[in-house]
């Protein structure tokens, strides 16, 4: 049944969800969720807190397991593969809270991941000096996201901003075709978001990457995103251009009126 | 203003060379060279322990103690049971020798397998568990170890006694020290142990220098952001597991030799307690910090024991008239002090980090290094 499935997929659509559901006992976190994210887009979520999106994120992942719906990715029913194959397929995310080899240095923090991505998720390679293997390209990824500078530093002495970059160089070091972005700007000052803001966008026509990303500031959405998809409540309230989301009657009621009356 | 940036230069490339393990290449194993030369001597010097085959023992606990932090140090998993592989190895080889005649290296190698193999099968079993499940169950497996070899089923564990009186044909004994005896020749046996001791302890260095290793410490860092970017961090589990196993049946074996058979203590809860104590104390970030926890936990044991046992003339002087022997027979407390303190101050730094930092301190002084 797959099989006909996968061949009737539109060949732009690199990842999907069909009925993605997600329950917490009697908490509905995700209600029947369908997304279709097209090849070479940026694609951003939005929505208020608890609308769902970072679940969203940890079910396509494989972080948690949906309670029903499918994912696909590249074509393929992922749906019950383990999460740790999914990088290896080129699917990649970055966390909303700082998730780091928090005692680690900045560049063995990315080399790590580098190695794995070069030779898989389990081996057994016994030899050699594991921390002089992949220096140069996890120093490359460094350099990117603008902590070449920091190899030596300990991740966890990074300041906030800095260990926002350091995430983002430790997904684009699983070298991802598709890459999930929860929040990257979140804690930064104006300045600060504009640069992580360009970053991406930069980062982006230099990898070939597609891009999920989950933002809060209106203003870095409308202006990087080809598409947005709005979540509420566990549920897609709609998927359009920014103008399109802009003007959108139920957009504004349930979210960004409300969000502009708050400021 | 181009001295300044040489100056930084030169710093930054010694950060470098510290951060990527260039540096360990060498110290590492010069520092068991040295451990194994100097252990000796310094167990044996008359104002100390005045004992020189108490090395033996040491050495054996060191080993243990390596091969435990790849568990805990390395991989970030705590284990209550890990007596069980000292077990394996020294009842192992102690059963082959005595029950089916076998030749010492052949039982010795079948105690590492048997070993080898149920590490990975208890591996299997408890790796995704949780941090206190994993606790449990270890502790578990060792108590049903520690049953069975209790039981003597058949004979083959001898109970409570355990199986005494044990030597491989190769090793000789005259007044208590041991000899290694082959081809005509004759050394004493700290050097095979030794020898041993250095090439084990450098495998399991270079195991947790590889890029497997890597992974481990991944692992430890966090297994969350490990799975997401791909790390299998459930079969690294179960492989660091087997592999620290079938390193504590090594000292397992060396201590069959060593206690000339198996005792049932091997598999107790405390002797795997102690082994987390030691490990701890020494401190578990460093490959040294293990060692050094041996080192200074049955130092201290051994040597104030010898002291409370010495007749300390002091009591001929009436103005010093302190009882330092009735203090000092609380030696188990202030070692106990100190590991509390260790483990408040920084859990996983130990003496070896505090004596790292007080060497680094040191060296930035001297070369005027700021961070």
């Amino acid at each position: 049944m797959s099989d006909t499935a996968t061949t009737a997929r539109s060949a732009d659509v690199v990842l999907e969800t069909e009925g993605l559901t997600k329950q917490f006992g009697g908490l509905t976190a995700l209600e029947h969720v369908d997304l279709a994210v097209e090849r070479g887009e940026l694609h951003a979520i939005i929505g208020p807190n608890g609308a769902g999106k970072t679940t969203l994120f940890n079910t396509i992942t494989g972080a948690l397991d949906p309670t029903a719906g499918t994912v696909w990715f590249d074509g393929e029913d992922v749906t019950e593969m383990a999460q740790e194959k999914r990088p290896h397929r080129g699917l990649a995310r970055s966390f909303q809270s700082n998730q780091l080899f928090a005692d680690l240095s900045v560049l063995e923090n990315v080399r790590i991941v580098v190695q794995t991505a070069r030779s898989g998720r389990f081996g057994l390679d016994l030899l050699g000096n594991g921390r002089a293997k992949y220096r140069d390209a996890a120093f490359e990824y460094l350099e990117r996201v603008g902590l070449d500078g920091e190899r030596t530093t300990l991740a966890k002495n990074l300041s906030h901003g800095d260990q926002r970059r350091l995430g983002i160089a430790i997904s684009l070091a699983t070298d991802p075709s598709v890459l999930l972005l929860d929040e990257p700007t979140s804690g930064m000052g104006p300045t600060e978001t504009q640069e992580t803001a360009d970053m991406i966008d930069e980062l982006q026509q230099d990898l070939d990457l597609t891009v999920l990303l989950i933002e809060h500031d209106m203003d870095i959405v409308l202006s990087m995103s080809d598409r947005i998809t709005v979540l509420n409540q566990g549920e897609v309230l709609a998927t359009d251009s920014p103008g399109a989301i802009q003007e959108n009657e139920d957009v504004q009621n349930a979210y960004l009126g409300g969000m502009r009356e708050e400021l | 203003m181009s001295g300044d940036a040489s100056q930084t230069e030169s710093t930054q490339r010694l950060r470098d060379a510290l951060a990527d393990g260039r540096l360990e290449q060498w110290r590492v194993p010069l520092g068991l060279l040295a451990l194994v030369v100097f252990l000796r001597p310094v167990i044996g010097h008359e104002f100390l322990l005045n004992y020189p085959p108490f090395a033996n023992t040491i050495l054996v606990w060191m080993l243990f103690a390596a091969s435990f932090n790849v568990l805990l140090g390395y991989t970030g998993l705590l284990s209550f049971g890990h007596g069980m592989f000292l077990g394996f190895g020294a009842y192992g080889a102690a059963i082959g020798l005595t029950r089916f005649d076998l030749p010492f290296t052949v039982s010795a190698v079948i105690g590492l397998a048997v070993a080898a193999v149920v590490a990975y099968l208890i591996g299997r079993i408890i790796a995704q568990r949780g941090e206190i499940y994993f606790a449990m169950l270890t502790l578990a497996f060792a108590k049903a170890a520690h049953f069975i070899a209790n039981q003597n089923y058949g004979g083959l564990t001898g109970g409570s006694t355990g199986i005494v009186g044990v030597l491989p044909s190769w090793i000789e004994t005259e007044r208590g020290v041991k000899y290694v005896a082959a081809g005509g020749f004759q050394f004493d046996w700290y050097y095979l142990l030794g020898a041993v001791f250095v090439l084990a302890a450098l495998a399991i260095w270079q195991i947790a220098r590889s890029p497997f290793g890597r992974s481990l410490v991944a692992v430890r860092e966090n297994e969350e952001l490990a799975r997401a970017v791909g790390i299998d961090d459930k079969r690294y589990k179960i492989w660091s597991f087997t592999f620290s196993g079938v390193f504590a049946a090594l000292a397992g074996v060396l201590y069959a030799i060593n206690n000339q058979g198996s005792s049932l203590s091997t598999l107790t809860v405390e002797t795997s307690g102690d082994i987390i104590l030691m490990t701890v104390l020494g401190g578990a970030n460093y490959f040294f910090g293990p060692l050094a926890g041996v080192f200074v936990w049955l130092f201290s044991e051994e040597f104030l024991i010898e002291f409370e046992t010495l007749v300390l003339p002091l009591a001929e002087y009436p103005l010093v008239r302190i009882e330092l022997g009735g203090l000092l027979s609380y030696w188990q407390f202030f070692l106990g002090l100190l590991f509390v303190i260790s483990v408040l101050v920084a859990p996983r730094e130990g003496l070896w980090g505090l004596f790292r930092s007080g060497i680094g301190g040191l060296y930035d002084r001297v070369r005027g290094v700021r961070e």
